[in-house]
């Protein structure tokens, strides 16, 4: 069921990001939602099971994106176990400390993305516009992730040491 | 489950994660065939969806476009009207050179564009995510007949070649996209050489492999301001699709020629689009490296059909 759930809500990122994202978009740049989704799953699933609905949701976008197979779902897998593995104590379920979470670490993987595409031989993607497009994309994960945390927190079981649940992905599978 | 065991467990999760991502990297490099033929079928098993919420969402994003784009419009239209007052004027010109030109191309027996089979698409999308300036996706796929490595037109010229095809979706690498190499003949010189994108500068060309630059920079050698890029005999795509007009002309080091070319089609813009039913040529047999990119000018231009680059063959 949670497995379910967490493939609806990743394909519905996807259609988004497909469709109304390419046009709506702020300064030129557009959220970027399959990072908010691996970023919040790591944020409620913990490290864990947040990684594996990260890397999940990175391969999905890989499959749509012209650069190399598995450099997102590597990167989303890597932030989703740093998000999960902050102490626990850190979180109090706030909506301002929780976007800003999602801002940094979509700074980061946005930043990440174009290092490891530039390592790998896709030209092009370091330069003056990637500090635009990794601070806009934070800022409209951070602002998106206020309405998507509740979808998220319903895909994704919390576990004990996150705000809001106690369910871990090995009791709920199968 | 103690929280240091929790911890290691978490570790080496993510450990075979990143193994998983560096075989599926490693077997993307290779072209592994199931690879790609596992993301052609998911992208069509969830084209429908994207369909659905793109029917759905459709107002909104109109809404946007009207909102926050009615300045650009503006803009364009009276660029567009400029454009048409000038093109009337030329219209005259061009179809008594167009009937010289068939009566010449008869003769020496070149395929064109406009004689192979073609089939008409729709922007579906343009760029997707934020990095991904150089693709549009289009409605036809391979139940329409398309192969990877077509050349995609519209009435204005070159717009790119279709890099994935699916069942009913395709992907189109645009001629901005600087690591598309194509073969080109610059019109009032009759010189052959490689031309690709130029990143950041979405509507510019540049040919830098293949004409030099002439003796003392003699001005009546150089390619004319203004004068028509075309694909070349030699080149992946078929022969004469107009790239754009020649811009600016220089030369970075003295010996080779480097052309601007201000691209025939505003790639940011595509609405529709034709696809040449040509013998897709996206498998160029490999050859040699030549470890220079300056070929004299001497050089019978036919042998530049022997260069092959890093990157994409022309």
């Amino acid at each position: 069921m949670t497995a379910l759930r967490v493939s609806a809500v990743c394909v519905l990122a996807l259609s988004l990001q497909l469709t109304v994202f390419v046009d709506v978009r702020v300064l030129g740049v557009a959220p970027e939602l399959l990072a908010m989704v691996a970023i919040l799953a790591g944020y409620f699933g913990g490290s864990q099971n947040g990684q594996v609905v990260a890397f999940g949701a990175g391969l999905l976008w890989d499959i749509y994106l012209p650069t190399h197979l598995g450099v997102s779902a590597l990167i989303f897998a890597v932030a989703a176990h740093a998000v999960g593995s902050l102490e626990a104590s850190l979180f109090h379920d706030s909506r301002l400390q929780r976007a800003a979470v999602v801002m940094s670490a979509t700074v980061a993987i946005v930043l990440a993305y174009a290092l490891s595409n530039e390592i790998l031989g896709v030209r092009g993607l370091i330069n003056l516009r990637l500090v635009k497009v990794a601070v806009v994309a934070g800022m409209l994960n951070g602002v998106l992730s206020l309405a998507a945390a509740p979808v998220m927190r319903w895909a994704v079981p919390a576990k004990s040491d996150r705000p809001g649940g106690a369910v871990d992905f090995s009791a709920t599978r199968g | 489950m103690p929280p240091a065991r929790r911890a290691a467990r978490s570790r080496n999760r993510l450990a075979l994660f990143v193994l998983t991502a560096i075989t599926l990297l490693s077997l993307d490099f290779r072209g592994f065939g199931p690879i790609e033929t596992a993301q052609s079928g998911v992208r069509d098993v969830i084209h429908p969806i994207t369909s659905l919420v793109d029917t759905v969402l459709s107002p909104f994003s109109d809404a946007w476009n009207a909102v926050f784009r009615y300045g650009d419009l503006e803009a364009q239209n009276a660029e567009l009207r400029q454009q048409l007052d000038d093109m009337t004027g030329k219209a005259i010109q061009v179809e008594a050179d167009r009937a010289a030109y068939d009566r010449l191309r008869d003769a020496v027996d070149i395929r064109f564009g406009g004689d192979i089979p073609r089939v008409a698409a729709t922007v579906l999308r343009g760029e997707v995510g934020n990095f991904d300036t150089d693709v549009v996706t289009i409605d036809k796929g391979s139940n329409a007949g398309l192969k990877p490595g077509m050349a995609v037109v519209t009435g204005a010229g070159f717009v790119g070649r279709l890099s994935q095809v699916d069942n009913t979706t395709s992907t189109v690498q645009l001629v901005s996209d600087s690591s598309l190499i194509i073969g080109v003949r610059l019109v009032s010189t009759d010189d052959v050489g490689l031309g690709h994108g130029v990143p950041g500068r979405v509507n510019e060309f540049v040919v830098d492999q293949g004409p030099g630059w002439p003796e003392g920079g003699n001005p009546e050698l150089l390619p004319e301001i203004g004068s028509a890029v075309v694909t070349a005999t030699d080149s992946r795509y078929p022969a004469e699709i107009p790239i754009g007009v020649v811009a600016s002309v220089s030369t970075p080091d003295g010996l080779a020629m480097e052309v601007t070319v201000k691209l025939s089609n505003d790639v940011t813009d595509l609405g529709f689009v034709s696809i040449l039913l040509d013998i897709a040529r996206d498998e160029v047999p490999l050859r040699p490296v030549v470890p220079s990119t300056i070929v004299p000018i001497e050089v019978d231009p036919s042998q530049l059909g022997s260069v092959t680059t890093g990157g994409s063959t022309p």
